[in-house]
């Protein structure tokens, strides 16, 4: 049943008729497959080592503050291009803390935006093992499509090194 | 002759997952719709065996579609089955109000899904 959650996924990244569908594709593809509805997606300016906010569902995007959230040792593993996860937690309350994903999206082997995922559904305990092939899917396949192929153009001949 | 399942979803990723798994897992015929409006339209043209439908979406949602096609004669009797996001009893209630059978929330498990259209069509 992976298998088809990974094909649905790969089939409307890359179906996707322009940039605003394709963002519509990841909304899809997190709140139907991975169970969140508070997403947001930041650039990497890779000239001022910054991240900017290119789109966001669910949150508010003002209050929100990505590096803080992502910490020192999270921006360095998705600037290498690995995914960040932190875990699930039970709240003295007995409610499960926030579950969080930041996952990189490569182009030309860097990073060049952050999918961060925020919150899960209540019915969502936690991320599994499926769900990080399908982060794994995302971050070899999501750019593309959201910031096309003028983005891997001009990373080609961007030098390396530089980092966020 | 096999049974006919109508899936409805305003999300394009969600109604490929549930058509794929139909195709794979079952042998249910499977047609689709975008929005309540459409659906409560197709169900009328092709009188499907369940009604598989999404709740938040564009035009008409889940609910009302469900409510309009339990007032219709040809419709009232077909088993509905909502899918959602949203999984709070008060949402849920609303949903079984609106006249579905089953209830089932998101992100879909493929074998959970199989099962339960098995338990209403068969295999």
């Amino acid at each position: 049943m992976n298998d088809l959650r990974l094909g649905a996924a790969r089939k409307r990244l890359a179906e996707s008729r322009d940039q605003e569908d394709a963002v519509e594709g990841l909304r899809e593809i997190v709140g139907n497959f991975l169970g969140s509805e508070e997403i947001g997606l930041f650039r990497v300016d890779r000239r001022t080592a910054t991240f900017h906010l290119f789109w966001s569902f669910g949150i508010d995007p003002e209050k929100y503050d990505l590096l803080r959230s992502l910490g020192d040792a999270g921006l360095r593993r998705v600037m290498r291009g690995e995914c960040h996860i932190e875990h699930a937690a039970h709240e003295r309350s007995g409610v499960m803390a926030r579950v969080q994903a930041f996952v990189p999206l490569r182009c030309a082997n860097q990073t060049i935006a952050v999918l961060a995922i925020l919150r899960l559904l209540p019915q969502k305990v936690a991320f599994d093992r499926h769900d990080l092939e399908l982060f794994k899917l995302l971050s070899d396949e999501a750019a593309k499509p959201l910031f096309g192929a003028s983005t891997h153009s001009k990373l080609a001949t961007e030098k390396p090194g530089i980092r966020a | 002759m096999s049974k006919k399942i109508l899936v409805v979803d305003d999300s394009r990723t969600a109604l490929m997952m549930e058509r794929e798994i139909l195709e794979k897992s079952t042998k249910y015929q499977c047609v689709t719709a975008s929005d309540g409006q459409e659906a409560v339209e197709k169900a009328q043209q092709e009188r499907p065996d369940l009604i598989l439908m999404d709740v938040v979406m564009p035009r008409m949602n889940g609910f009302e579609a469900c409510k309009m096609m339990r007032q219709q004669p040809g419709t009232r009797e077909i088993p509905i089955v909502l899918v959602t996001t949203r999984g709070e009893e008060a949402y849920m209630e609303a949903g079984f109000q609106s006249g579905c059978n089953d209830y089932i929330t998101k992100p879909v498990d493929g074998a959970e899904l199989v099962a339960l259209l098995q338990s209403y069509l068969g295999e």
